[in-house]
């Protein structure tokens, strides 16, 4: 569905690359995780896989770039909106401030496209209900908090059906429940065949709904694999973007012959529950 | 410095009721994690501490201060409070410029802004980019400079709204060990937050809030181990307690160590 | 917080179409300003906007802001013209070099009875036309989106900027800035505020226009509109009087100029 080969960008008036020889596969109908410390280069992979390097940036952009069939580059900007979506890192910014409701803003999208009023309604409910905003459609855009201002602006790129949605950091404002509600969404997406890139850093939650991983550092994609392998992969630390808890435990413990030596360390919950499960409240503790 | 609230209610001014009676007092050198999902209260609480915020009925109290009787200007000799959302609160050309602020403000002499300003830095390893400017700077970073320039004023209360959110790893452990710092000086420090794995590691106290209320108010080992009230507050248990209740144990681990070091009296 | 002075309600009013209601406002203020007597402003007073503003039930909210913009102006017309009016000669009250004249006075209610239907018509359009309606409304009759979207954009985020403004401010407060003092000194010290807020505008701006694309804002495709503008044959036909009422206003000086 998505397909990088040898992807190198810098920004325009610079010499320093941004990202260097980048491969990425990402097959059809699946959630992929893409990890990485702030200014690893997340944001400028997020728009050159939804076209906008180099067509609304510029720059040196070099290496082949081909999502659901469509050379980006080669393409335009309208042709690519139309296969990849992207949530972009702030919501304040993401909502078109032209629509005095939720309601409308929403629909903004489907407006442009010249979508059947009739049916403009039924998407913004039903988008509504999946990401628990149907009580917000009535309220100005910007009277809402950071987090219900997230959630719209989520929902107003789900409502457009592309193909591929790209999100960046698309939970930066939610707490628990919303992060948690918002990657359930993504799950159940991915369940109707939509293909998912999203680029977070809560290494628990990638590793329950993303089947694979990638890791940025250092301008270049240096780990690739099954979430659970590569969220466990001990480098994470080294890469500024830590693992869980139970991977901290689980390697402590094995260091301590606590446990056997493993091929791969827990990640979540359901994950350590296996590995520690000769620990069963043995005895009080 | 020691703060409390003593009933303190607060109307928005639509008549939203943020906060319904709200009572605790925080002693000198505590550190204090407020948790609970968006909405439940926690920033309007917090704003009340330097006056940005004045209750509609209770009282707040900073050191002996009412805050009712002092401007916010005057609280920010007391109260150092760092925003959510940085770009609230840098404005300056250069990131030295903004982080001493405050403390010329606060009529520190040059020659202690300067050593306030390179400290205050250094700790959230934002030296090299004393001439930078914080627009171009990454949200993480900007972060770190609007945590930075708080730090700078040296207050005996600091309060963090969300300091982890927007970190990687190393921004995460930065914070950490400043908290860690700041309760070392004997420093109050009141931090919202909802990454409770921080929040178990790095506090000797949690409130839990849901709708303007206070549910349950305790060490985070206490605090964590109450199902109900987690759930009401819609907030997670730390991956460790998680773990340790679904293994069954009887014991609360609230960082890594702790979690071994039971793992090892179990297999005795 | 409210973005727009919109009361919302369910009257006739408010639900004519945004269109008719604009050229409704446009046609007064031509017809007012074309025939420059008092009495044509006092009969649209009480024939259109007087029954609008009662029907409309915003009435109150038209009269207690439109007092708070007419008063001081009419003071000053009132002062100034009756008092200084050049060619007054019936004189009613004299003070020195200052004389209160009757033709003054005249003068003062012509353009006075004309400011009044002028502000009174837009502050009811306002009160009872929802932006957004307005904007789709004149999309529908051929406004360039790209233009409709600058007029809405602007009007929705001055009040997100001024709230960011707000909270910049308080921020600084935060960190032991005192606004006490002069005017003058407040202003000095808030003035560097607002250079970041510009910066992040322009910042906003770019990073918004991302999003917008990424919506299809340059969708060669024809546009729909969620919410229906309602329209009916008779607000066509309405539309058609006020044009028509408006030319003749303007005609009416030029043929009596000719007579």
């Amino acid at each position: 569905m998505i397909k990088l080969s040898d992807v190198s960008y810098a920004y325009p008036d610079t010499d320093h690359y941004t990202l260097t020889n980048v491969d990425l596969d990402v097959p059809q109908g699946e959630v992929v995780g893409i990890v990485g410390a702030s200014g690893a280069g997340k944001t400028t992979l997020a728009k050159i896989i939804s076209g906008f390097i180099p067509h609304v940036d510029g720059g040196a952009l070099s290496g082949r770039i081909e999502v659901d069939g469509i050379n980006l580059p080669e393409s335009t900007l309208a042709i690519a909106v139309s296969h990849v979506g992207l949530v972009i890192q702030s919501p304040f910014n993401q909502i078109s401030g032209a629509k005095f409701t939720v309601r409308e803003e929403l629909a903004f999208g489907l407006e442009n496209q010249g979508v059947e009023r009739e049916e403009m309604a039924t998407r913004v409910g039903e988008v509504a209900k999946l990401l628990g905003i149907e009580t917000l459609l009535d309220r100005s855009p910007y009277a809402l908090s950071g987090g219900q201002q997230q959630l719209v602006a989520i929902a107003s790129m789900i409502i457009m059906r592309t193909p591929v949605l790209v999100m960046d950091e698309p939970t930066s404002q939610l707490d628990p429940g919303g992060t948690r509600m918002v990657f359930d969404v993504m799950s159940k997406l991915r369940d109707s065949g939509i293909t998912l890139v999203v680029f977070e850093h809560k290494v628990e939650l990638l590793r329950e709904h993303a089947s694979t991983v990638h890791v940025i550092a250092d301008h270049q994609i240096v780990a690739s694999g099954p979430a659970r392998k590569v969220l466990s992969d001990p480098r994470l630390e080294k890469w500024a973007i830590g693992t869980t808890r139970y991977t901290r435990a689980a390697a402590l413990a094995e260091e301590k012959s606590l446990l056997p030596k493993s091929t791969e360390l827990p990640v979540s919950l359901e994950d350590s529950i296996d590995v520690f499960k000769g620990f069963k409240n043995l005895k009080k503790g | 410095m020691e703060v409390s609230f003593n009933d303190v209610k607060y109307t928005y001014p639509g008549g939203v009721e943020a906060l319904k009676g709200i009572t605790f007092n925080v002693p000198t050198g505590q550190s204090l994690a407020i948790v609970g999902q968006n909405g439940a209260g926690k920033t309007t609480l917090v704003r009340h501490l330097n006056g940005i915020f004045q209750p509609t009925s209770g009282t707040v109290t900073v050191g002996d201060w009412t805050t009712a009787g002092h401007t916010i200007a005057e609280l920010s000799a007391r109260v150092g409070y760092v925003f959510q959302n940085p770009d609230e609160q840098l404005f300056a050309r250069k990131v030295f410029d903004d982080v001493a602020f405050g403390p010329r403000n606060l009529k520190f002499d040059e020659e202690a802004v300067a050593s306030a300003v390179t400290e205050a830095l250094e700790e959230t390893g934002l030296t090299k980019e004393a001439q930078s400017h914080p627009h171009h700077l990454s949200l993480s970073e900007r972060k770190r400079v609007a945590l930075a320039a708080v730090l700078a004023m040296k207050t005996p209360v600091v309060v963090l709204d969300e300091p982890t959110t927007g970190q990687d790893h190393n921004g995460v452990r930065m914070i950490a060990s400043i908290v860690k710092k700041l309760r070392e000086a004997n420093r109050t420090v009141i931090a919202i937050t909802h990454d409770m794995d921080f929040c178990a590691e790095n506090f000797e106290r949690v409130i839990v809030m849901a709708q303007g209320e206070v549910l349950a108010d305790s060490s985070p080992e206490n605090v964590f181990n109450l199902p109900e009230v987690l759930a009401k507050a819609r907030v997670e248990a730390p991956q460790l307690e998680r773990l340790a209740s679904s293994l069954g144990w009887k014991s609360h681990p609230m960082n890594v160590d702790a979690f071994v070091d039971n793992l090892e009296a179990k297999s005795r | 917080m409210p973005t727009s002075l919109f009361d919302n309600r369910k009257s006739v009013i408010h639900r004519l179409n945004p269109v008719t209601k604009l050229v409704a406002l446009l046609a007064i203020i031509v017809i007012v300003f074309a025939i420059p007597v008092w009495w044509v402003s006092a009969i649209v007073l009480v024939v259109v906007i007087v029954p609008a503003a009662v029907i409309s039930g915003s009435g109150g909210r038209l009269l207690s802001l439109s007092l708070k913009i007419l008063i001081p102006i009419l003071l000053v017309l009132f002062i100034v013209q009756g008092l200084t009016f050049p060619g007054g000669e019936t004189i009613l009250w004299r003070w020195g070099v200052l004389k209160l004249t009757t033709e003054g006075l005249l003068f003062a209610l012509g353009v006075g009875s004309r400011i009044i239907v002028l502000i009174l018509a837009s502050i009811l359009l306002v009160l009872t036309t929802h932006p957004g309606q307005l904007m789709s409304a004149l999309s529908e009759h051929g406004m360039s989106p790209k233009f409709a979207y600058i007029i809405s954009s602007t009007l929705q985020l001055i009040p997100a900027f001024s709230d960011r403004a707000n909270s910049i401010l308080l921020a600084q407060q935060a960190r032991g800035l005192s606004l006490k003092g002069s005017p003058f000194r407040r202003i000095k010290v808030m003035l560097p505020l607002l250079s970041p807020l510009v910066l992040g505008m322009f910042t906003d701006v770019e990073e918004r226009s991302t999003a917008m694309e990424a919506r299809a804002f340059g969708s060669p495709a024809k546009r729909t509109s969620l919410i229906p503008v309602p329209d009916t044959t008779l607000q066509r036909v309405l539309r058609w009087v006020f044009v028509a009422l408006a030319l003749g206003a303007i005609a009416t000086p030029i043929l009596m100029g000719i007579l």
